[in-house]
Formats: structure tokens, C-alpha cells, sequence
């Protein structure tokens, strides 16, 4: 499978306030390959931002290598643009162009042919509720309408990479699901999706990688299953206890242990005070915010778990 | 691409509160010129011709100023231009597309204010003549240089010095007209202050015909050639400037 992007090595600063050099990452690297859903993680300010900026063409001047579709971006490689869909955090719009027209716009700048663009505006208008507003200014939008607007507007010219930068900012549950259902729809198109957000239990709905960024290093990535697959096994039993079980309600008790130790645990409980076995569900919220704490306090370890 | 980008800028421009606030004013200040006219000690239609005419240079100016400083500006700090540069679009065609949207959207603004002032002045008495067309396409080229000279400044610095420094470009630039004669007559770093000045400021008297059209005196082919290829070079060289510095802008 190949990579859809890939930062290898990747380090970018910029001048700050009273010209202080701030370094935005720091040899940041991590792929998405193609077909999948990857999350990308970090508190406010961590680098995810800057990266995908770097990847639209945004921001440049960077060190080490990004590669979009396997081609080494550089700064006048424009036309690989086309096949990436962008949704900027909290995204502004022209306020007095209308919604089909300025769909049709986008589509247009991003090489669609013009015979395919009205079919292609209707189908995201369709997607995203906003049939009824294809000839309504953006002006009178409220920040929930401008995100379904922005997620128009970065699929409908049916891209192969979708990079959404908070894409659930700013909406309601109704439509943090619909959000989702697009965004399925598209993965099924074959589009690869890519998308940073604060909110982890989107991401453990729809990502089958991600990769955790502080302070413009990546801290970790790989697979999310393996990630989920880390946690404990809970036995539940009757009877007699093991030894390390804690008891429970009714004469039950449970006992935690690694993937390693099954075979050793299974084999010394009979088969006949065995309730169940389950894999302990984590909390990607809890893991998240102990994972960062535990590099503050350790100081930054770069590890990856591909 | 360049002019998808024009239309869009165009028809963003057009639709903007603020292009038919300005239209409204003109259309309120061109009647209140007849008044003037009707006051005045000399012949009051060509006092209120000259007021038309001037008014709809000065607010055609202003716009100019104060749209250009802001065109690109504004989006880079609205972010507006995130979903627009995020696609295959070089930042060079992106810059000539705003100019040119700008450009057109003037021009109709330009078109709309002679139409206006003069049918006006004409339903109130006075004579029009066809060099007052002429007049209209020089301011038009006027306007269209002090717009490049916007979005050229508003790149080098924030949108309200820039507004500052393109006013004072359009005040140099019409006396700019008196500097070769006066250079004749300066000597040591005054010289030089004097050479650099008329250099790198448009001589914007190249397209202020107003004057002689109201009393129907011609303009030469030559004299409207020149006047069209001076403004050519100047936007051209000033979208140059603004391009090179676009291009390094992170955003």
C-alpha cells in the first residue's frame, strides 16, 4: 500500500513575536497510506496545524522531505493540489458569493472539468443539506452552516486525499454525525482521509491510524487497534480466587493481565469458574492526556510504534 | 485560472455593501453639484460638469485605496484564501486574478458614476461632448494605477500605512508632473531626493484630461498611447513587486 503523504524528517520555524525564532516542528515524521483514516492528535499549538498547512502549500521554507502521492513537494508543484481536499480550522468564506456559485468556483479552480461541475455541486449540496441555500450568501451563515459549507467545498471536486483540520469544530451532535456519515461516504469513494481533532472519540470512531504530535514532535503513531489491542484482559470468574484477582459483587471476582500471560493465567483458573474474558476498554481521552503528561514530566521521547 | 479568480473578485467586489454605499453617495453629492453650479459667478453647467467629473475621480481614488490596501491583506487575516490556495493555484496567477476582478470591478463602478453624474448634468442643461468619454477611460486609468499601487504597498506594509502611503503617492504623483522642471534647478542630495521622487512615483497627470474635455478640447492618439502605455508599465511593475513578496508570504 502506498503512502498518500508522508513527512520524513520534517522541521519548520517561523519568526514570532520581536522576531524570536519558534520552532513549529521538529524532524516531525509519519504517512498516511493510502485508503485509510488517519487522526491526528495534539493539544492546541502541538504542530498539526502547521503541518497540514505545510502539505497545502500554506507555509514552505521547511526542512526535510514532505511527499503528497509519492512526489516531493516543492514550492511551485501546484498541480498535485488537485487531488487534496482541505478543510481549514474555523474556515472563512467571500461573504456575497452564493453557496452554488462559489462551490462551482472551487471546483473549477481545482481542475474539474465544467461539464462535471454541476452534478458535483448538487451531489455535495446534497450531502450536506444545503439545496435549499445554493443561492443564499455566505454572509448570513452562522459557524455551524460555514463548516458544512467548508466540507462542501473541500470534496466536492471528489479529492483522493482529505485533509479536514478540526472538522467537528463548531457543530451540533445532529450534525457531528452527518459530519461522520460524509466522511465514511467519502472513504468509500477511495478517498484517503486525514484530519486533526481535539476530540478523541471521533477519531477512535473513524480512524484506523493516528499519530500523536506536542510541542512539533511526534510522540507516537501507528495502528489504533493496536493501540486499543494494548489494553488488559479482564477474566471474570466464581469461586476460588487466583492469586493478584480482586473481588467483586455476588461471589464474583475479576483478575487483569497482558496479552502475554493468557495462556499462564487461563491454564491455572478451571475452565468451569470462568464467567468470561474480555479486553478492558480504553478510555482514548485518558490514555491521550496521560500519554502527554508522561512526556512533560519525562521530557520529550521521540518513539514510534509503526 | 486568472480569470476565474477575476470573476469571482469581481463579482465579490460588485455585490459588497460598501461599492453601493459608494455608488449612493456620488449619485447624492453629483445633485448637490448642480446646486453649486447654479450658485456659481461663471457658467454654472461647467462648474457642475468639472465637479462631476472630479467627484467621480476622487471616489473612484478612494476606492481604488482603499480596496486595493486591503484585497489581499484582508484574506491572508480573514483566511479567506486558505480554501483558495489550497488548490492548484500558483500565488502569481492568484495576485493578477484579484487585480484584474478589482480592476473590472472599478471600471463598472467608474462606468456607473459617469453614467449617473453625466446624464445629470446633461438632463440639467448642460452640453456634453465626446472628449468626456475620454476623460472617463484616463480617470479609469487612474484609478486602475493607484489600485496596483495599493496591493504593491499593502504587501510591504499593514493595510492602514499603506492606505497612508497611497494617498501620499497620489498626491506626489499628480505635482510629479513639476519635478523635471524643478530638478534643473536643485543641486547636490535635493537633486538626487528630486530624481528618485519622479522616478518612483507615477506621474499621474499623464491621465488627468478632465480639465480640457469640459471645454471640449481634444487629445492627441500619441498623447492617449502614451498615457495608456505608462499606465501598462507602472501596473505592470507594481504587480511584479507585489507578486515577489506574495510568493515568500507564510500563511
Amino acid at each position: 500500500m502506498s503512502d498518500m503523504l508522508e513527512f520524513t524528517q520534517v522541521s519548520y520555524s517561523y519568526r514570532g513575536d520581536w522576531l524570536n525564532l519558534v520552532h513549529a516542528l521538529k524532524e516531525v515524521s509519519f504517512a498516511v497510506p493510502q485508503g485509510c483514516a488517519y487522526g491526528f492528535l495534539g493539544a492546541n499549538g502541538a504542530g498539526k496545524s502547521t503541518s497540514i498547512r505545510l502539505t497545502v502549500g500554506l507555509l514552505h521554507g521547511h526542512r526535510g522531505t514532505i511527499r503528497l502521492f509519492g512526489q516531493e513537494l516543492s514550492g511551485e508543484d501546484h498541480r498535485l493540489r488537485a487531488r487534496v481536499g482541505y478543510l481549514p480550522e474555523q474556515p472563512y468564506f467571500y461573504d456575497n458569493l452564493a453557496v452554488g456559485e462559489y462551490l462551482a468556483w472551487l471546483a473549477s479552480l481545482s481542475g474539474m472539468a465544467a461539464a462535471r461541475i454541476p452534478a458535483a455541486v448538487d451531489r455535495v449540496c446534497q450531502l450536506l443539506d444545503l439545496g435549499d441555500l445554493k443561492k443564499r450568501s455566505l454572509r448570513s451563515f452562522s459557524k455551524g452552516m460555514r463548516q458544512r459549507f467548508g466540507l462542501a467545498q473541500a470534496i466536492v471536486h471528489e479529492p483522493d486525499l482529505l485533509i479536514l483540520d478540526e472538522p467537528f469544530s463548531g457543530l451540533d451532535p445532529l450534525w457531528r454525525a452527518r459530519f461522520k456519515e460524509v466522511m465514511s461516504l467519502e472513504r468509500r469513494r477511495g478517498a484517503t482521509l486525514c484530519f486533526s481533532s481535539h476530540i478523541l472519540g471521533d477519531v477512535e470512531e473513524l480512524c484506523d491510524r493516528y499519530g500523536v504530535i506536542d510541542h512539533g514532535r511526534v510522540l507516537e503513531q501507528g495502528s489504533l487497534g493496536d493501540l486499543l489491542g494494548q489494553a488488559p484482559l479482564v477474566l471474570t470468574g466464581t469461586g476460588e480466587m487466583p492469586p493478584g484477582a480482586q473481588p467483586g459483587a455476588d461471589g464474583m471476582w475479576t483478575l487483569r493481565f497482558a496479552d502475554a500471560e493468557r495462556e499462564r493465567v487461563l491454564a491455572a483458573v478451571p475452565a468451569a469458574r470462568i464467567q468470561r474474558l474480555e479486553r478492558q476498554r480504553i478510555a482514548l481521552e485518558d490514555w491521550f492526556v496521560q500519554r502527554i503528561k508522561a512526556t512533560h514530566h519525562a521530557g520529550v521521547k521521540l518513539e514510534s510504534r509503526s | 485560472m486568472i480569470l476565474i479568480v477575476a470573476g469571482a473578485t469581481c463579482r465579490e467586489a460588485i455585490r459588497s455593501r460598501a461599492f453601493l454605499g459608494l455608488l449612493v453617495i456620488f449619485a447624492v453629492a453629483a445633485l448637490l453639484t448642480r446646486v453649486v453650479g447654479w450658485v456659481s459667478a461663471t457658467d454654472g453647467n461647467l462648474v457642475s460638469l468639472d465637479l462631476v467629473m472630479s467627484l467621480q475621480s476622487v471616489i473612484g481614488v478612494l476606492v481604488a485605496v482603499a480596496t486595493g490596501t486591503v484585497l489581499v491583506q484582508s484574506e491572508i487575516q480573514q483566511k479567506t484564501l486558505y480554501t483558495v490556495l489550497s488548490r492548484p493555484l500558483p500565488r502569481w496567477r492568484f495576485v493578477i486574478g484579484k487585480f484584474l476582478g478589482l480592476a473590472a470591478a472599478l471600471v463598472a463602478g467608474q462606468v456607473a458614476m459617469a453614467v449617473i453624474g453625466l446624464t445629470w448634468v446633461w438632463i440639467t442643461g448642460a452640453s456634453l461632448n465626446p472628449w468626456l468619454i475620454l476623460a472617463v477611460a484616463m480617470t479609469c486609468l487612474e484609478v486602475l494605477v493607484m489600485a496596483a499601487v495599493g496591493i504593491c504597498l499593502s504587501m510591504l506594509a499593514g493595510p492602514l500605512l499603506s492606505a497612508v502611503l497611497c494617498l501620499a503617492v497620489y498626491a506626489l504623483g499628480h505635482s510629479v508632473a513639476t519635478l523635471p522642471q524643478l530638478i534643473d534647478h536643485l543641486e547636490g542630495w535635493k537633486r538626487t531626493l528630486a530624481v528618485a521622487a519622479a522616478a518612483l512615483i507615477p506621474n499621474l497627470g499623464y491621465f488627468t484630461f478632465r480639465g480640457q474635455a469640459i471645454h471640449g478640447h481634444a487629445m492627441t492618439p500619441g498623447d492617449v498611447a502614451t498615457a495608456v502605455g505608462y499606465a501598462g508599465l507602472w501596473i505592470a511593475m507594481l504587480l511584479v513587486v507585489a507578486i515577489a513578496v506574495f510568493r515568500r508570504k507564510q500563511l
